[in-house]
């Protein structure tokens, strides 16, 4: 044990039933470090840091603070220690403000008693100003995007001023320029000794950002090593058990005929949604075609995806073709009878039935198909189910596993489940790897890459620029609502697309 | 969905996902509720001892058990499906005294046989489960207040029909007297009350249609995650009325044998009848947040409620600590349902 590690787990184990989510886990994290933590997916990261966190009261193993032995049973113990965490899965209360999200449970108090807003606002602010968040404090987070909603969970975090601070995938939703400015914090924190955890499936950031990491593979312990001593190729090999060659499949651009072409799509969001506006934009995707949307986060992006899923008839004008023939979508029914299929980015708000089996979950579309009058055919449900399951490498037991007990890019993979089950014409992926591992996300570009081969057509949201340039054959940008910039796959570089992405307030935009 | 709700909601789903890890666990959980009914059976059966002779077991008086769980247990049935969407429908003692109050009126002042009244009483209670749904959905009310409105104006109707006072039913084949065939709902059939019959049956069905179809499934999903259902291309807002639909008519159905069974029709019955049936429904463990609960948990909660009022009438309890009594079984009985 170092003599400055503030915080040492050793030995832990915690079960769900018959899944051994930890099998003598362990870590030890110095004072102002940045120590990663990495694995695949299901490996029991957020498992372990639940446990530090208090969320999950019964465990075995020991846990030292400064040498200490502790007992974290409940999440008011940790608090007390000065431990926090940002969570993988957001957990705001969507109806309050952002301040109130921020103070929940230890509101400023006046003297009479009652919440003394002004202050809590007031108090707000510095959190925000570090994270150059453009929201008010009395905004309702419902009404915020994925990305803003997780800048929040941070403020939060830090407005705990802990010493020990978990960040379980802070970035998994965050632009560049948002993944920037959290570096900053996260620097300036350490700097002043904060310790922190940090979770990724982002190389890059790990090894910008950490000075240790520690990996975990299947519930156990496997190494702490330094970060400027070991090569990604290593890390891969150790958090895998084997080597992951060739992150993005070659693939030869075969333009088949157009399949769903967009003309004019127009935009107004209804009063009050913190959707943003589109105009104006065009686009068409051929067969067997992968094409990207880059673009800066409020740009638009998922706003088209979701008006070509019909999520906002009334409110969206302009025209979609499938195959050549002009199509009205009004609803996500309308879509998917048009075998338009749609991976939202927010699986737990608009992906899964988490207190549902997956299997049922990945069949919602395909009921009709599933069962013979009213009546659902079990079986072939189930075998569909189990197909789906190992094609994907889905770490559950059966189709019967309740979709909420899944990690997080477990969770993420029955959503992409569901979606390619209906055997989709078009593929709608809004930011897809989101929370996936290495070497996950490298079997999710062997799937892309196999379905357009198949000649289907895929549009694919994403925040990460070397992901789309290595998967998309071409690249439509934009900014502010309009198409800025298109780039075939040989001329797209990140610096390219960034320009083009960040047009932003210039004439070029605008007209 | 107020904050409340909504936070109770997400720790629920919590609860439950770290719970129900396989099927056996569900099937445990199940058997848990049937172990509160064996309970206070055991108990209704060790109390109610007079003079040697057992008061409850007694056959006559179980098959009064079952006949008088079973409109509670048809209301309760309904309100199952309409909890299971995280809806709530406030209606459904109101409509059982409408459809009662209209059912005896169409028998003896309008010649209706008795086809055409069962017909005509579903279909009003159709109609209102139709409008409560409706309302709710396309002008997005919360069903608290649509039903809680719609049970006002029911229990208005049925007054105003009836001019307040209850219509006595007289069975015979004069033209102004209700057909005998009616009746029917107040016997037995192999010694068990038709109403009995009845009440297992529909259980039977809406139990097989939360299991077994699609449109079970859909239940279940939107009660879940409602944005993520509509994703999935399922008609939302048709399956919500149809749920309000169906408890309207099992609402009315039990305002049948209501009537059947009390010779009369009055506009004054299934006052606090929504009430029994939500906390049928809770003690059975359903979730009021909707998404998880079942139609045999709904049964035994029915049974639970329906032996323990059966039990504190032959312990000769005083009326107004019986209440006092029922709302403390609820409490418990939920909270056992809870644990481990
Ligand atoms: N509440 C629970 N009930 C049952 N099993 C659970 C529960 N929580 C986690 N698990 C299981 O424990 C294992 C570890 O999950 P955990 O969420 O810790 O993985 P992770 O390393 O964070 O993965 P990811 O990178 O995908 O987020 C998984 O197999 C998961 O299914
Ligand atoms: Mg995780």
């Amino acid at each position: 044990m170092g003599q400055d590690a503030v915080l040492t787990l050793d030995g832990i184990r915690k079960s769900f039933g018959n899944v051994h989510a930890l099998k003598g886990a362990r870590l030890e994290l110095r004072k102002g470090e940045v120590h990663a933590l990495m694995g695949e997916n299901g490996a029991g990261k957020s498992t372990l840091m639940n446990i530090l966190q208090g969320a999950v009261g019964d465990y075995e193993g020991e846990v030292f603070l400064s040498g200490k032995k502790v007992d974290i049973r409940a999440p008011l113990d940790a608090r007390r220690l000065g431990i926090a965490k940002i969570h993988q899965e957001l957990q705001l209360v969507p109806e309050l403000s952002v301040a109130e999200n921020i103070f929940l449970g230890r509101e400023p108090r006046t003297r009479l008693g009652t919440v003394d807003f002004k202050r809590m606002y007031r108090e707000t602010q510095p959190y925000l100003e570090a994270l150059e968040l453009p929201v008010k404090e009395t905004a309702k987070v419902g009404g915020l995007r994925l990305g803003e909603q997780q800048l929040v969970e941070v403020a939060k975090a830090l407005s705990l001023h802990a010493r020990i601070l978990i960040m379980d995938e802070p970035t998994s939703a965050l632009s560049e320029s948002e993944t920037r400015k959290l570096f900053q914090v996260i620097r300036r924190l350490s700097a002043e000794g904060v310790s922190i955890i940090y979770i990724s499936h982002r190389m890059e950031e790990i090894f910008e950002l950490s000075q240790r990491i520690t990996v975990m593979r299947d519930g156990e312990y496997i190494a702490t090593v330094n970060t400027r001593e070991v090569t990604k190729d290593d890390l891969v090999q150790m958090r895998v058990g084997r080597a992951v060659s060739d992150l993005y499949p070659f693939r030869e651009t075969s333009a088949g005929p157009v399949m769903l072409e967009v003309e004019r799509l127009t935009f107004h969001p209804p009063a009050g949604s913190a959707r943003k506006r589109l105009q104006d934009v065009s686009f068409a995707v051929r067969e067997g075609e992968v094409l990207g949307i880059a673009g800066l986060m409020g740009a638009g992006r998922t706003e088209i995806l979701e008006c070509l899923f019909g999520m906002h008839p009334g409110h969206t004008s302009g025209v979609i073709k499938v195959k050549g023939t002009e199509v009205r979508i009004r609803s996500p029914l309308e879509a998917i009878r048009h075998k338009l299929s749609f991976v939202t980015e927010d699986r737990k708000g608009q992906g899964l039935v988490l207190g549902r089996p997956i299997g049922e979950n990945m069949t919602l579309p395909l009921l009709r198909q599933l069962s013979r009058w009213l009546f659902l055919r079990f079986r072939d449900e189930e075998n569909e189910c189990r197909k789906q399951m190992e094609s994907l490498k889905v770490k559950a037991t059966s189709p019967a596993t309740v979709a909420g007990t899944l990690s997080g890019g477990n969770q993420q993979k029955v959503v992409l489940a569901r979606w390619l089950m209906m055997n989709p014409d078009v593929l709608l992926l809004d930011e897809p790897t989101r929370g996936i591992d290495v070497g996950a996300k490298a079997e999710i570009y062997q799937l892309i890459h196999r379905l357009a081969e198949q000649g289907k057509s895929i549009i694919m949201v994403s925040s990460e620029l070397p992901e789309l340039i290595g998967n998309c054959d071409r690249i439509v940008t934009v900014c502010e609502g309009r198409v800025t910039g298109e780039f075939m796959r040989a001329e797209a570089t990140p610096e390219k697309l960034l320009s083009a992405a960040t047009f932003r307030s210039e004439p070029a935009c605008q007209s | 969905m107020s904050v409340v709700k909504r936070t109770i909601r997400i720790e629920e789903q919590g609860r439950e996902a770290s719970r129900a890890t396989g099927a056996w666990l569900q099937r445990v959980k199940r058997l848990q509720s049937v172990f509160g009914l064996a309970v206070i059976i055991t108990l209704a059966s060790v109390l109610c001892v007079r003079n040697g002779e057992n008061l409850f077991l007694n056959p006559v008086n179980l098959a009064n058990v079952v006949r008088a769980v079973s409109e509670n247990g048809i209301i309760a049935v309904g309100m199952t499906l309409v909890i299971l969407v995280a809806g709530i429908d406030l209606s459904v003692g109101a409509i059982l005294g409408l459809t009662a109050t209209v059912a005896a009126d169409l028998m003896m002042h309008k010649h209706f046989g008795t086809l055409g009244t069962v017909l005509a009483v579903l279909l009003i209670g159709a109609l209102i489960g139709l409008l409560n749904g409706a309302v709710s959905t396309k002008l997005s009310i919360q069903s608290f207040i649509v039903t809680l409105a719609s049970m006002s104006i029911a229990r208005g109707i049925a007054r105003f029909w009836s001019g307040g006072t209850g219509i006595p039913i007289t069975y015979g084949n004069e033209p102004n007297l209700a057909p005998v065939s009616y009746s029917l709902l107040s016997e037995r059939i192999a010694g068990i009350p038709v109403p009995a019959i009845c009440f297992i049956g529909i259980s039977i069905v809406f139990a097989a249609l939360l299991r077994y179809t699609r449109f079970g499934r859909y239940v279940y999903a939107i009660g879940g995650n409602e944005t993520a259902s509509r994703l999935s291309g399922i008609r939302v807002t048709r399956v919500k009325i149809a749920v309000f639909t169906i408890c309207g008519v099992l609402s009315a159905a039990a305002g049948l044998i209501h009537a059947a069974q009390l010779n009369q029709g009055s506009p004054n019955d299934g006052i606090g009848y929504e009430l029994n049936a939500i906390a049928a429904v809770a003690i059975g463990g359903t979730s009021l947040s909707g998404g998880i609960g079942t139609i045999p948990g709904t049964v035994v909660g029915a049974l639970i409620l329906g032996v323990l009022d059966n039990m504190l009438g032959l312990l000769n309890v005083n009326n107004n600590l019986q209440m006092v009594f029922k709302g403390l079984i609820i409490i418990a009985a939920v909270v056992l349902q809870r644990k481990k």
